[in-house]
């Protein structure tokens, strides 16, 4: 179909020629070019929510409150300590023994000094007393109710934290960005519909009086307007590769010029094939689309007001 | 039945004056008229109602039986097919050659090509421009251009064929072969009404006159009948 397309067209409108010939090829290059972007940003963030909610969502952290050193005393008694441990290792052990769990650990230390570190720094005193935190990973249909009730029956004052509201933050913060990025995806594809009518009406303009001749020679309006369409799908074919292929090359510099930056930053987006096609048919498809019917509709009306 | 009959037809462009005034007359089939006129009396404008480029703003015009006055605008590219057209200005379409701005009437109408193929290049051949067929129309002299707007006129054996001074810019002999392919066309049962201000031609071929002045059409003769 696309050879169709391309292959010389006898136009009996000089469409091919004059002012603005390419115009519908750079107005649909630029819509491509944004609608593509507009994808792969919602690819990304669709991954960046995968990737998060998967990371958290089988998981459970409970955290204990250092214990206090005991009235009268500066420092926590060596048997205080051990309690604590005790009782992080108690909970921790929950894993394989509670329906619920599947496995436990206790954070070591080092890890807990690094997840403090970007806001107390590196400087910090040895003796700084630091929360017992122990990740548990929750079983199949785990029921976290009773299990948070199981545990804070060992520690009464444990916090436990299924991440519930962090994943509903994370969620609706991306699922809101992803939103507005369809939503200005929406007006650029509004205002390809307004450039393309407009230069359709515009090229009418240019050739009035070709078209009155082919009306008297006795053409109808399906007739002009095919050539219209022809005219406009070859342009709008050309330009939504370009820009699918501009957008293609922007991703790949953004890709190399972010490759050093801290992978914790940045989410890993990995593309499928399902993605790749919808990534570069999506965007080609619907430009043509758009164009083909804006320019069938604007010709047909304009065609409709002569005699 | 008339192939054309026009009834008490007044044209106006916008708010102006009326152009043509209870214009009323009926063609027969296989009818041959000139038609005359000063300069300004309303030729072109009656021409243009008959090749359905306009329509009047009061009257009826009937073409082929129809009334085109009433009709749907969809409509009228089929009747505009049974008319072939040859403009003052030619309206050749500038980026087309000789042989396609012929072809148009024939693929607007859905001849296959290799049909289309034999006619045009044989029309082209017949007027003259045998070795011209691929020239633009702007590479052409005036009276090329003619000769290709006459070729794309008939080239779909029109019932009614309506001509604006198709001989005014080509030589007498050129002009003279043209007359007699309008005969031919004639003979075959095509309607033909010519503007022209050329008594000479008038003359010799003795066709009816029919005669415009301010808009009023003052003599039709034999052969068109006054409604």
């Amino acid at each position: 179909m696309a050879r169709k397309i391309f292959q010389k067209y006898q136009y009996d409108i000089a469409l091919e020629s004059g002012v603005g010939a390419n115009l519908v090829s750079w107005a649909t290059g630029l819509m491509v070019f944004f609608m593509t972007l507009a994808i792969a940003v919602n690819i990304g963030l669709a991954s960046v929510t995968d990737n998060w909610v998967e990371g958290l969502s089988g998981s459970l952290t409970v955290e204990l409150q250092p214990p206090a050193p005991a009235d009268g005393k500066e420092k926590v008694s060596e048997e205080q300590q051990k309690d604590f441990a005790a009782l992080a290792e108690k909970i921790a052990a929950l894993g394989g023994t509670h329906a619920s769990v599947s496995a436990g650990r206790v954070v070591p230390q080092a890890e807990v000094l690094k997840l403090i570190e970007p806001w107390l720094g590196t400087a910090m005193p040895a003796d700084l007393p630091l929360p017992a935190l122990i990740d548990l990973t929750l079983a199949p249909d785990a029921d976290t109710a009773a299990l948070k009730k199981d545990i804070l029956a060992i520690a009464p004052k444990a916090t436990v934290d299924t991440h519930d509201d962090t994943l509903q933050d994370v969620t609706t913060l991306v699922n809101t960005a992803r939103l507005f990025v369809m939503m200005l995806s929406g007006v650029i594809m509004l205002l390809a519909i307004v450039a393309i009518s407009g230069m359709v009406r515009a090229k009418l303009a240019i050739h009035h009086q070709e078209v009155e001749t082919l009306h008297l020679i006795g053409a109808n309006d399906e007739y002009i307007a095919r050539q219209f369409r022809h005219h406009t799908l070859k342009g709008t074919l050309k330009g939504a590769i370009a820009g699918v292929a501009a957008m293609l090359l922007t991703l790949y510099a953004i890709g190399q010029m972010t490759r050093t930056i801290d992978s914790s930053l940045l989410p890993n987006l990995h593309l499928t094939e399902k993605d790749w096609a919808l990534l570069i048919a999506a965007p080609i498809m619907a430009g043509a689309l758009i164009a083909h019917l804006t320019a069938q509709k604007t010709v047909m009306k304009a065609l409709a007001r002569l005699d | 039945m008339a192939l054309v009959s026009f009834s008490n037809v007044g044209l106006r462009y916008s708010t102006g004056p009326e152009i043509l005034n209870d214009v009323s007359f009926s063609l027969e089939k296989g009818s041959f008229h000139f038609l005359t006129g000063a300069s300004g009396a309303g030729k072109t404008s009656l021409l243009k109602l008959l090749y359905l480029g306009k329509r009047p703003t009061r009257g009826i015009v009937k073409m082929f039986g129809d009334d085109v006055t009433r009709m749907k605008r969809e409509e009228l590219p089929a009747v505009r097919r049974q008319i072939g057209s040859v403009f003052q200005d030619f309206r050749l379409l500038a980026h087309l050659s000789a042989y396609d701005n012929v072809a148009l009437p024939m693929r607007i109408a859905g001849v296959p090509e290799d049909h289309t193929r034999r006619n045009v290049t044989e029309l082209l051949r017949w007027v003259g421009l045998g070795e011209k067929m691929e020239a633009k129309p702007p590479t052409l002299s005036g009276g090329e251009q003619q000769r290709v707007a006459i070729a794309r006129a008939v080239i779909a054996r029109p019932k009614l064929l309506v001509a604006d001074e198709p001989t005014g810019n080509i030589d007498p002999e050129i002009g003279m072969k043209i007359l007699l392919l309008f005969e031919e066309l004639n003979k075959h049962g095509t309607t033909i009404i010519i503007a022209t201000h050329d008594a000479d031609i008038i003359r010799r071929f003795g066709h009816p006159e029919m005669k415009l002045v301010d808009g009023t059409l003052i003599m039709p003769t034999s052969g068109a009948k006054a409604a």
